[in-house]
């Protein structure tokens, strides 16, 4: 029998209204309101024990409520972690999604919550778990439990959760090819969206356009001429032995090469181990794509100041954004430790 | 234009003494194929074999697909490739359907190449896990590209497209079981009945981004490279007038296979007169410089417009920067007053967190996605290999890899593999047939 | 990568041919280069009209980075 712990809020833990959102955190033994339907719900699984706390209390005491709450489950045998529905109550789901993610942090267990799709919490974490998306009204309990429950138990016996859309979870950011269940071929599909589209019918893309992501612009360098400038370059150049054996394709390493010494990068001495195009011309001259001849320059005439000892390499194709940032996030104490001042990045 | 294709339903394919076609079974007399195949005398070592599904097999590195078939009027089957150059798309042409040609290098692969499983759970990455096919697995004297990881794979794709030619012969003097007719004739003054429906143009991008000649997609023997986009009857592309190339990571990849049997055409032809007006292909290509991407972009909008399309199917033999090309297309389209349903796969990444296009627009708005080109894919030891599966670790396949912290080579001692989709031979089937979609997470 | 170094505090500057993939994906500041796989000098052309335009367009690079931007901007070379 595998063993679940549900988190509930002082409303639905039976505590009281809005006047006992302030309660601290507490713990029960057995199953207490929506934890009573997901001991009915989930296979195979008890419900141990249920956590009470107030809204506000988690709120405004947010370190001191997780903290409380970790330690309560401390040592205790959980297979999930279940917080909800939440529904509509902005604050309940703020705290659901703070506590799950902590949970799933501390004791790497899977957590499943529900909230409806107009509140904070939703947003804040849809990207760290499975959150069902609810009701507005408490009324909904049954089917949001029930709708916990079908992912949880999937979680349970260890098989695939499916889809966002077919276990109606919020899209954590995540895609992935699937087969059709009745093998609709792309040409059908295309078809049907072209008519649609055409007659000026509602159609449903299959890539829906995702937000673009943004950082702010980083403040300009004031003293360029006595400004330290690195050279990093995902087009691949390399020594031609390749040291670090960067990939030429998905790549998920980087490498960096002294010129210190260098005026320029010599055919035959370095090449470009990147398979996304023709490599003839950046072999015959690396410089075309990681020009330390055209800056050495730009150095003695005093442009910038001086040049960081090393050019740093991977490839861009195919490299997974989580990679890339993560290299990147390698390289940069590299920059910082040598008090580099700005970066130029070729890209292929 | 008028191509009818006669169909001959191949059941089974057994080796034996004459080429013939007979109930269903085609015979192939081995050594006479072979001996054919070593005419070009690049070719330097030659086997044929043939793969069912269902059969324990599996074949690595595949270079090329190609359907046997057979022209009645004796034009050659690739104009300007393999035979001279003739107009195609018009007469009769004979075609051994459910099967194929299939090109695998005996040792050395590259980039571009891949994999085919015939059965268990790897048989469903590829279309040509379903079909019968003929298997040429050769080398070739081509020692200047051996170890390149970029091969245009030149003799041996050549042979394959030959071989194709020869084995069609066989039913030259039969009668076919069934036949399909494709017709359209000019563009305009069609007919009010068929002119009050909405005009669609099919916009193909194949691939053509090497600058070096060889590699690249052929349209009549040539080169895509050196090719800006123009009007083509959609009967000379399922006729022969494309060719396959040999570049970019093979999931993503149109053999000449899937030229000659393209669904998109053929399911854009059977709307044709009853929710749309077909109008035709206006063939484009994709690119390396953003100049030339944007080049022609402005030459597809302008065809679409001046022909008077009110949609458009956009499709692009490519990803990475041809995401770029298929953006850039798709919005110069809209922006011209067409709209545009893209056809595309998508690299979201192992993890399926990465952005799925390099680049974004919200003017594309209706996409039909055919897969992940980087979802990981481990599949158990199969009984057969044909050609030799340390390519896929060995050669730089895109799918595959020599090591890995985490996950190993690519193939193990056991005959199991770990890779990429990527890899996967013409496994994201954008040229229409893809069962497979892109689902949240 | 460009983001995540921007994140950090650093200026940094994309030199890459496809813009819209770099404005696609976040760079603020960003300086064209001429195509994929020959960034900065094109080898059909001399050698000393390669090494200008490679001087050129790498001094634009390192410029921007002691120019204030309100927004993602794609320096003229």
């Amino acid at each position: 029998m595998k063993k679940a712990i549900v988190y509930v809020n002082q409303f639905f833990g039976q505590i009281g209204g809005e006047e006992k959102a302030g309660a601290a955190p507490e713990i029960h033994e057995g199953q207490i309101g929506p934890a009573m339907q997901f001991a009915k719900e989930l296979e195979d699984t008890e419900v141990t024990h249920t956590i009470i706390c107030g809204d506000n209390y988690m709120g405004s005491n947010t370190d001191e409520a997780v903290q409380t709450i970790l330690g309560m489950l401390e040592g205790k045998e959980m297979d999930i972690f279940l917080a909800g529905p939440a529904f509509q109550a902005g604050r309940y789901t703020v705290a659901c999604g703070t506590i799950c993610k902590a949970v799933k942090e501390k004791f790497g267990v899977p957590v499943v919550t529900s909230m409806n799709e107009e509140t904070p919490g939703v947003d804040m974490f849809k990207k760290e778990m499975y959150i069902l998306k609810g009701g507005n009204i408490a009324s909904k309990m049954r089917q949001d439990v029930k709708a916990m429950a079908n992912v949880a138990n999937k979680l349970l016996k260890g098989e695939p959760v499916g889809d966002a859309e077919t276990e109606g979870y919020f899209a954590r950011g995540i895609r992935h090819q699937v087969w059709l269940e009745d093998g609709t071929p792309a040409t059908v599909r295309m078809i049907d969206m072209l008519l649609k589209k055409l007659n000026g019918e509602p159609f449903k893309t299959e890539l829906p356009m995702p937000k673009l992501d943004r950082v702010p612009i980083a403040p300009a360098i004031k003293d360029l001429p006595h400004a330290k400038i690195a050279l990093l370059n995902t087009g691949g150049i390399v020594p031609v032995d390749n040291p670090d054996h960067i990939q030429s394709a998905s790549a998920t390493r980087w490498g960096r090469y002294n010129i210190a010494d260098t005026e320029a990068l010599k055919g035959g001495e370095y090449k470009t181990i990147h398979a996304g195009f023709d490599p003839a011309a950046a072999d015959a001259n690396p410089n075309v794509i990681t020009p330390v001849d055209a800056l050495k320059v730009l150095q003695k005439e005093g442009v910038f100041g001086s040049l960081h000892d090393y050019f740093y390499t991977t490839v861009g194709t195919g490299t997974t954004e989580a990679e890339a940032r993560r290299m990147a996030k390698e390289i940069i104490p590299y920059l910082k430790e040598d008090g580099v001042d700005g970066v130029i990045m070729v890209s292929t | 234009m008028k191509l009818t294709i006669g169909n001959f339903h191949v059941k089974d394919i057994v080796f034996g003494s004459e080429l013939s076609f007979k109930d269903g079974v085609l015979t192939i007399n081995k050594e006479e194929a072979l001996a054919f195949i070593r005419e070009d005398d690049r070719i330097t070592e030659a086997e044929l074999y043939i793969a069912k599904p269902g059969d324990k097999i599996r074949m690595c590195p595949v270079k090329e697909a190609i359907e046997p078939r057979c022209r009645l009027d004796g034009r050659g089957l690739f104009p300007g490739y393999t035979s001279e150059m003739a107009p195609a798309g018009d007469g009769v042409t004979y075609a051994l359907k459910n099967c194929s040609v299939l090109v695998v290098g005996r040792h050395w692969g590259g980039f571009q190449d891949g994999i085919i499983d015939m059965s268990g759970e790897g048989q469903k990455y590829t279309y040509y896990g379903y079909l019968n096919n003929i298997v040429l697995v050769a080398d070739t004297n081509e020692e200047f590209e051996r170890h390149e990881q970029q091969k245009k794979n030149d003799a041996l794709r050549r042979a394959g497209h030959k071989l194709a030619e020869f084995i069609g012969q066989c039913v030259k003097d039969l009668t076919p079981e069934d036949t399909e007719v494709y017709e359209l004739g000019q563009m305009i003054k069609r007919g009010a009945e068929v002119e009050k429906l909405p005009s669609v143009v099919y916009v193909m991008q194949p691939q053509s981004q090497m600058e070096e000649m060889g590699y690249n997609d052929l349209v009549y023997g040539w080169d895509m490279n050196h090719f800006v986009p123009t009007v083509m009857h959609p009967n000379e592309v399922l006729d022969g007038a494309l060719v396959s190339g040999s570049f970019m990571p093979v999931s993503s990849k149109w053999s000449t296979y899937d030229f000659q049997n393209c669904p998109s055409i053929k399911a854009l032809y059977a709307e044709h007169g009853k929710t749309i007006n077909f109008l035709g292909v206006i063939m484009s290509n994709l690119n390396v410089a953003l100049e030339q991407k944007e080049r022609s972009a402005l030459f597809v909008a302008q065809i679409a417009k001046s022909l008077g399309a009110d949609g458009a199917v956009l499709a692009e033999e490519g990803y990475g920067n041809p995401d770029a090309d298929f953006v850039g297309c798709y919005v110069a389209l809209e922006d011209a007053g067409v709209k545009v349903v893209g056809v595309t796969n998508e690299c979201t990444g192992r993890d399926g967190q990465s952005q799925p296009l390099v680049t974004l627009d919200e003017k594309c708005d209706a996409i039909v996605s055919c897969g992940n080109v980087s979802e990981l894919i481990e599949l158990p030891p199969m009984e057969t290999v044909l050609g030799e599966l340390d390519a896929l670790k060995r050669d730089g396949l895109s799918g595959g890899w020599a090591d890995d912290e985490l996950l190993g080579p690519s193939v193990r001692a056991d005959g199991s593999i770990i890779m990429e989709n990527n890899s996967m031979f013409c496994g994201d089937q954008v040229i229409g047939w893809s069962p497979k979609t892109m689902k949240e997470f | 990568m460009v983001k995540e170094v921007e994140k950090a505090g650093f200026p940094i500057v994309q030199m890459c041919n496809l813009i819209p993939v770099a404005k696609t994906v976040g760079s603020n500041r960003i300086v064209p280069t001429i195509s994929i796989p020959y960034p900065l000098g094109d080898p059909g052309t001399s050698k000393e009209d390669q090494w200008k335009l490679r001087y050129h367009r790498t001094k634009v690079a390192v410029e921007s980075l002691g120019i204030d931007i309100k927004e993602q901007t794609v320096f003229k070379v």
